[in-house]
């Protein structure tokens, strides 16, 4: 049982390497995710989240079949997503797939819904982009209900009708897997979030913090609305990234032609002013454990924090390396966010936690109504 | 106390962008006692808004503009005109501002050129990208080509800026559109409401 949970996500691109000038082949960059997987495991993190994409040069298409290939070859660690696409996959079949991997994992799994950022998936897979959060909203709603319902009778505006459906396999001991919902712009996707008292996940990579404050601000409120808690009690995860060697001067020099080149900031900003604006640290492992511990200060004590380390072309060899480092100032992390975690703040949700607290809610439940029959009971004896 | 910032796309220094800002600058505070105003130069932060347009954010100086541009109650924009249109470096700034930045908002508009053949740039590129912003913009345009800066004995130049910088002061004065941006997040919207009632399809 841990009170906050760390571990990795990936995207899955497939980007030249700009220092070696190599590329990594499709079959060597899965073969490689599942190298990195099983590292997370033995570094002593707890996730690992795996993106979702129908375009190259990503390779993760298929998130359940390779996560139940890593959850084969795990024992604690639990497989997650970031994201799926909730939007343009069906909900009937999210349900099932997952609800699979739920039960080859023994329940180290949960999920991270997302509306994706390629507009041309929606094409693809017949679906109208400019519907994305109404598409969002229908989807989630039915697979919620084909989760938590055995028999669903169900209509809506964008998939076929259901009549007497049951979604199989069922959840693993009746508890469906966690949902995340993943967002960093639209508002709907934290009301969803709140509503069904789900976790609410921001990338927090690519951008300055104020960018996701005020969303996972406008989520714990909500939380609260609906009745699942106080604010600071709704569940929250967060991204990160960041390069790392003993000496900080080490760590920028060899990332810096990585940064340059990178798909989503090179050629722009420089590394310095990257790092000064955004959560993502080059340095050393002391300067990476406190710009991390910081983001509690700004989000709130919170129960799920990924890192994003595969990227920009850096070779295996290096991020395994990075993976090293980071499992060294682990306990470090660990310590000092439970250090100031207040009591109320609930732990970052496992399935084994979730059937005890149902199994709890159950017998109360049953206690409640053997207390309600006692009177009766009384009067006709 | 008014707020008026002058955006002024000019590239070199100095540059008559950047003088015919500040002649409308200045003709719209005589107009107007109450007014404070603000020139924002993009040529210095061209390579923020590089920046903005690759990553998606705003570094810090830029925010800073942005922030002011969004606040001000009227804005004053003077480009140069390339090529029969605004530069790139205009028109990047106007995209990595929100989509409703400027909504309501009065704003003059106002170019320089280095041929009075680019004067209609104001009406045929300014206006409808202005419009497209749904602005407020005030009927004067104000266009300076190098003859106009010359003393041919007229001050036409001079009339054309006091009539727009007036009119912006004139529209500033008044209740404008009644619109402006919200951060506001709308929990009544169709949307909203179907995802805390999910049984209504």
């Amino acid at each position: 049982m841990t009170s906050m949970q760390f571990g990795l996500f990936t995207v899955g691109d497939v980007t030249p390497d700009p220092v070696n000038k190599t590329i990594q082949t499709e079959h060597e960059r899965i073969k490689n995710t599942i190298t990195i997987a099983k590292k997370a495991e033995e570094i002593g993190l707890d996730v690992f989240a795996t993106g979702e994409h129908h375009n190259p040069p990503f390779v993760p298409s298929s998130p359940t079949t390779t996560l139940a290939y890593i959850a084969a070859q795990t024992e604690k660690l639990i497989l997650s997503t970031s994201t799926t696409l909730i939007t343009t996959n069906d909900p009937v079949k999210l349900a099932e797939d997952y609800a699979t991997l739920q039960h080859l994992a023994d329940g180290r799994m949960d999920l991270m819904l997302g509306r994706g950022n390629t507009a041309p998936v929606y094409p693809w897979f017949g679906y109208d982009g400019s519907k994305a959060v109404e598409l969002t909203i229908e989807h989630y709603q039915l697979l919620r209900r084909l989760w938590d319902e055995e028999v669903v009778d169900w209509e809506g505006q964008f998939r076929t009708p259901l009549q007497g459906f049951t979604a199989t396999p069922r959840p693993l001991d009746g508890v469906p897997p966690f949902v995340w919902h993943g967002s960093i712009r639209t508002p709907e996707v934290a009301e969803l979030a709140a509503f069904y008292g789900d976790g609410y996940f921001a990338n927090n990579i690519f951008w300055p913090k104020e960018h996701y404050i005020r969303l996972i601000n406008f989520y714990r409120q909500r939380y609260q609305h609906y009745g699942h808690g106080e604010p600071e009690q709704a569940i929250v995860g967060l991204g990160g990234q960041f390069f790392i060697r003993k000496n900080s001067q080490d760590a920028i020099n060899e990332f810096r032609p990585y940064f340059d080149n990178a798909p989503v900031y090179g050629h722009g900003p420089s590394l310095e002013d990257f790092t000064a604006q955004t959560p993502l640290t080059v340095g050393s492992p002391q300067e990476f454990v406190e710009k991390t511990l910081a983001f509690a200060d700004y989000f709130g004590d919170y129960q799920r924090q990924l890192f994003l380390v595969d990227h920009a072309g850096l070779p295996i060899k290096i991020v395994l390396e990075q993976l090293d480092l980071l499992g060294e100032v682990l306990p470090t992390l660990r310590a000092e966010f439970d250090a100031r975690r207040p009591a109320n703040v609930p732990d970052a949700p496992t399935h084994a936690a979730r059937v005890a607290a149902r199994n709890a809610a159950t017998e109360a439940a049953v206690e409640t109504d053997s207390s309600l029959l006692e009177p009766v009971e009384r009067t006709s004896v | 106390m008014t707020r008026i910032v002058a955006i002024s796309a000019g590239l070199s220094d100095p540059s008559t962008t950047r003088m015919l800002a500040d002649r409308l600058v200045e003709s719209a505070q005589q107009q107007s006692g109450d007014v404070s105003v603000e020139v924002v130069s993009l040529r210095e932060l061209a390579h923020e808004i590089t920046d903005a347009t690759l990553t998606g954010f705003a570094p810090p100086r830029l925010q800073d503009a942005i922030d002011k541009v969004v606040a001000a109650d009227g804005l004053i924009a003077v480009t140069p005109i390339f090529k029969a249109s605004y530069p790139g470096l205009f028109k990047s700034f106007i995209d990595v501002l929100e989509a409703d930045s400027l909504i309501g908002k009065p704003v003059l508009l106002a170019a320089t050129g280095g041929t009075a053949r680019h004067s209609l740039a104001i009406d045929h590129a300014l206006r409808p990208l202005f419009a497209y912003l749904q602005a407020l913009v005030v009927p004067t345009g104000v266009f300076a080509s190098p003859h106009d800066w010359g003393t041919d004995g007229t001050n036409a130049l001079g009339q054309r800026i006091d009539r727009a910088a007036g009119e912006l002061v004139s529209l500033l004065k008044g209740a404008g559109t009644g619109r402006a941006p919200s951060d506001d997040i709308d929990l009544f919207s169709d949307t909203f409401l179907s995802i805390s009632r999910p049984s209504v399809p």
